[in-house]
């Protein structure tokens, strides 16, 4: 029983985090190329709050998959800079829960760096140049607001799931 | 699943300060001392070959390398080689990797001699992000879908 409840509730997650996904690239909030701003990072903060590291890994690759499939950029530039952001952000937030320092506040600001410095390692080598570096400021600059809202979200979630489970 | 403490509510708003304060420090700086210098040129790469020098000093524009395309390209577009340089127009057409229904769009970067700037003025992608960078005298211009993109150098072109 409870193991269809956790596929049942991650298989939602999943869905919301897609739907976040493609609501973000669908939406050029920033001016570079390829990026963005990571606010299905959401869900995958909450997972690792709610289940383990383990299960927010999982999510996020399928949901990066599974969005790049969709959109019909699978295996394509973008593809790999999506990929290598939310691989380092999740690794990032998934040690900073387990240290149990920072409240999801403030790992969802760790998290949301460390997706943007991801995101520009993976467009050096798909560019195939340095010159992305170009925009590392302003992503990180970025980052920050862009990581407090998902923290302040994913906090709310988690107090309102606190109170139902 | 965790609970969480004051503490720890203490400590996300110090570091989010923090992280808030340094990261606009870094931008501000960069904004005000990156890119300020004047370029003596510019060079359109595809992928990581470069396929066009531009020389402000010398106002010279130099096709390093050509574009390995398929025929239909040349007919279809009725330019005789990729890359073009459309002396009239000062401007430099490419094939980008984008395609609209299996067919390679092109990606047309101008130059000004005179303000020793380029720019991206027609490119298909999906969200337009390298044309809507708008002229540049520095600042690298990426276009990410067509795999093309243009930098600008101190030091003049060995090329040239």
């Amino acid at each position: 029983m409870e193991k269809t409840k956790k596929i049942t509730l991650l298989s939602n997650f999943l869905a919301i985090a897609i739907v976040l996904n493609i609501i973000e690239a669908s939406i050029p909030i920033i001016p570079v190329p390829g990026a963005k701003l990571g606010f299905a990072n959401i869900m995958t903060l909450i997972i690792i709050y709610i289940y383990s590291f383990k299960e927010g890994i999982a999510i996020s690759i399928l949901r990066v998959v599974l969005v790049s499939l969709l959109s019909g950029r699978f295996l394509g530039p973008t593809f790999y800079m999506s990929m290598s952001g939310v691989l380092l952000s999740t690794i990032m937030m998934g040690i900073f829960v387990k240290l149990d320092f920072f409240g999801p506040l403030g790992v969802s600001a760790i998290g949301s760096i460390f997706h943007c410095i991801g995101q520009i390692a993976a467009g050096i080598f798909v560019i195939g140049s340095v010159v992305v570096l170009a925009y590392l400021p302003i992503m990180l600059f970025l980052s920050v607001p862009t990581g407090i809202l998902t923290g302040i979200i994913a906090k709310k979630f988690l107090s309102i799931w606190r109170t139902v489970y | 699943m965790k609970t969480k403490s004051p503490l720890q509510k203490k400590r996300d708003l110090i570091l989010v300060i923090t992280l808030f304060l340094l990261m606009g420090g870094v931008f501000l700086v960069y904004r005000m001392t990156a890119f300020r210098g004047e370029s003596a040129s510019a060079s359109v790469y595809y992928g990581t070959e470069k396929m066009v020098t531009v020389d402000f000093g010398l106002q010279n524009v130099n096709i390093v390398s050509k574009q390995a395309v398929e025929n239909k390209y040349y007919d279809l577009y009725g330019y005789n080689q990729f890359p073009y340089h459309d002396v009239e127009k000062n401007s430099i057409v490419l094939l980008g990797d984008y395609t609209v229904r299996g067919v390679r769009q092109l990606v047309v970067v101008s130059y000004d001699f005179e303000k020793k700037s380029m720019q991206i003025i027609d490119e298909k992608s999906p969200n337009n992000i390298c044309s809507k960078e708008g002229e540049s005298t520095g600042f690298p211009l990426i276009c990410l879908p067509n795999n093309i993109y243009v930098r600008f150098e101190q030091e003049r072109q060995l090329e040239v």
